[in-house]
């Protein structure tokens, strides 16, 4: 090849390469080179798994939105950074993502105190968040509902999953009468416990809430707190720590010989991938008896559909794991952003926002539906017990109890639900 | 109810332990060397790494994979000291602690880069998986091992420390490290010694727990923060004081989540606020 040939040829390919990053702009009916979507979770510490879970969850759905042409015809490119579970982090880490990065929506957000610090900041960054994990009922009921922040939207089930659905299983339960909590030391456990003894009450007045420990993030040891609640022979346990924390409480529960001495341990995100893997030898084993019960904002065996089935084993084809909630709910906000933007036709956070008025999508956890008064999307959860599927492998939650969400979603307008312990 | 709070004292008495673990090494690193070491509780964290590699992943017994995570600790600790530390002791200890905190960055985003940023919980050893009938309850096999390490420890340091020919050198040179030198002793060997002892310390502490805790980044930020003020309690330094204020903060926070579930976290600040206001040279210092 000649040296002019070559040049010629370094010239088409440029003008090729222009003339197509050109033509993919003009595709793009939104009139920005790309949709960026800044996402956020906890990626480092005892509940990194949530982090990296949104980060694989916001990869995947970016990919195969990218793959069947994009929004509008505009790609989607999303940058995901660690919170570390702080509040300041995630706030600082948002006004990045919008001011520096440009980004056109927000998603993620594990922790409910780091989401009540980004939720009034979304207000003045003017850019809509979708909150894939994050449980506080304020985020919704206080800063949506009353406070009237309308860019803050919830896609994962808040609190009433950790709370009034283990009510609801557990007011048939005439043989537990006596309830202690092992909790969360932060607003996510307080916010459990109180809601579950005020549900709770209203169906069994005979229930007594005997005793009751704390334990913060990072705590490394729950053998004190397990002792001090078994001191007052509680029937049952309520506990809130989750992730790796979940695995350390109930491995440290079971050399105590709780679920020898107790009817019944609820484990609020028990449900949870990472900790269904934690636990998977003790499962296998039987070690809890059947006296476990636990929930999730998602569990990879439910709702028994093909877009379920099809979605785990995309996920799993792509990161060699079972997709965790907060992996399924992340997924799930980016489709439900697509399908707001084409209906807008437009980025506005007003239009958008008035896009989702009404919207019913099907995704992977079930059928989800817009709340226009909090902006939170109500869908179904089940609980159930951790089990040994052949079908899977790792454990999965059977004995599945499953109640419409309509039944158990708390509705404006909300009563105040005390944030103390 | 009195066999209620026997058992919680047995519990917080575990608690203690690996409190007591983590602080003797900082405080002899302190009493030795004069360096307050921020990334102390880094080491703590890679001896829980250490042995999650070993007994978890590469399934070695035990009691091996404790003793390996010590010796790669203690190999850490060594560069640490001669590679870094060993030039700054003649500079302002504002230095040091820059230094140190460094560490604790480097070494948290080290654990991320090479085990993930992912959580890891090993499986239980079967002969420490049980429980022992204590006050009609159940006290775990788990918490007595610890119990057991930790009394070990403090009883092997004590003979060391009191009988042997080299703690005799490490006290003298702690007493004064120029007169020491002037003697014959090689200071800096010893510094790197006491180093090393201390890092396997911290090591062992983390690497006892991992089947029942956790090996997460940031659990020696969580650690640290109590081993500082159990020294400062005991008096820095003293290993004795050490021992005695890790009893003290492990028991009593114990009783804090029995009695006072709602203030239980005040509780250890509280005992190093008296303690300051009271001995502000710490328990157990002249």
């Amino acid at each position: 090849m000649n040296k002019k040939a070559s040049v010629s040829h370094v010239f088409s390919f440029i003008a090729l390469v222009l003339l197509s990053a050109g033509w993919a702009h003009a595709q793009c009916k939104l009139g920005v080179p790309a949709i960026k979507v800044g996402v956020q979770g906890a990626a480092s510490g005892p509940h990194s798994d949530y982090g990296r879970q949104i980060e694989m969850g916001s990869t995947i759905a970016m990919e195969e939105i990218n793959a069947a042409g994009g929004v509008l015809g505009c790609k989607v490119e999303i940058r995901f950074m660690d919170d570390e579970n702080k509040a300041a982090t995630g706030v600082r880490n948002a006004r990045l993502l919008v001011t520096d990065w440009g980004a056109h929506f927000l998603a993620g957000t594990d922790s409910s105190g780091v989401a009540m610090a980004i939720g009034p900041v979304l207000a003045e960054l003017k850019r809509i968040q979708f909150f894939t994990h994050a449980a506080t009922h304020r985020l919704t009921e206080e800063l949506v509902a009353s406070k009237g922040i309308q860019e803050i939207v919830r896609v994962s089930v808040p609190v009433y999953q950790d709370a009034i659905i283990a009510a609801l299983i557990f007011k048939d339960r005439k043989d537990i009468k006596r309830w202690a909590t092992i909790g969360a030391d932060y607003e996510y456990g307080y916010v459990s416990w109180n809601l579950f003894k005020e549900t709770l009450k209203k169906f069994r007045p005979d229930v007594e809430f005997v005793a009751e420990a704390w334990a913060p993030f990072l705590t490394l040891d729950f053998a004190p707190h397990i002792s001090a609640v078994m001191a007052q022979k509680p029937d049952a346990i309520f506990a809130t720590p989750w992730a790796g924390e979940a695995v350390q409480l109930l491995r440290q529960a079971l050399i105590q010989g709780v679920f020898d001495r107790t009817q019944a341990w609820w484990q609020a995100m028990g449900g949870s991938v990472d900790v269904l893997e934690g636990i998977a030898p003790e499962v296998q084993k039987d070690r809890f008896r059947g006296k476990l019960w636990a929930t999730a904002r998602y569990i990879h065996n439910w709702p028994d559909t093909p877009e379920n089935k099809a979605f785990i084993e995309r996920f799993r084809k792509r990161w060699n794991r079972f997709p965790n909630y907060s992996a399924e709910t992340t997924y799930s906000a980016f489709f439900i952003m697509k399908a707001a933007v084409e209906k807008a036709g437009s980025l506005d956070t007003a239009k958008v926002i008035g896009a989702m008025k009404g919207m019913q999508i099907r995704n992977p956890g079930g059928v989800r539906v817009f709340r226009t008064e909090d902006h939170q999307f109500v869908y179904n959860v089940p609980a159930g017990r951790p089990m040994v599927d052949p079908k899977f492998p790792i454990p999965v939650l059977g004995d599945l109890k499953i109640f419409p969400a309509k039944d158990y979603y708390r509705h404006p307008p909300f009563t105040p639900v005390s944030v103390a312990k | 109810m009195i066999e209620n709070v026997a058992f919680q004292g047995l519990v917080g008495l575990s608690l203690a332990m690996y409190l007591w673990l983590i602080s003797a090494g900082l405080t002899i690193i302190f009493g030795v060397l004069r360096i307050v070491n921020f990334a102390h509780g880094s080491l703590f964290m890679v001896g829980a790494y250490l042995a999650y590699t070993f007994y978890g992943q590469m399934g070695l017994p035990f009691a091996l994979a404790i003793i390996l995570s010590l010796l790669g600790t203690g190999v850490l600790g060594f560069v640490m000291e001669r590679g870094f530390l060993k030039r700054l002791y003649n500079v302002d200890e504002a230095y040091q602690l820059l230094l140190t905190f460094g560490f604790i960055l480097i070494l948290d985003d080290a654990v991320k880069i090479i085990w993930g940023g992912v959580f890891k919980i090993p499986p239980m050893p079967d002969f420490l998986d049980g429980a022992w009938p204590v006050f009609d309850r159940a006290f775990p096999v788990y918490n007595v091992f610890v119990i057991a390490v930790g009394l070990l420890v403090a009883v092997l340091l004590w003979a060391v420390f009191e009988k042997t020919w080299w703690g005799r050198i490490a006290r003298a040179t702690a007493a004064d490290r120029e007169m020491a030198s002037a003697i014959g002793i090689n200071v800096p060997r010893v510094f790197s010694a006491v180093f090393v002892a201390g890092a396997m310390l911290a090591a062992l502490g983390g690497a006892i727990g991992t089947p029942v805790r956790v090996a997460a980044p940031g659990i020696g930020s969580a650690m640290i923060i109590q081993a500082f003020i159990i020294t400062v309690i005991g008096g820095l330094g003293n290993l004795k004081g050490a021992f005695v204020s890790s009893l003290i903060v492990g028991v009593l926070s114990a009783y804090g989540t029995l009695f006072f579930p709602v203030f239980e976290l005040f509780f250890i600040f509280v005992i190093m606020a008296v303690v300051l206001l009271v001995r502000p040279q710490g328990l157990f210092s002249r």
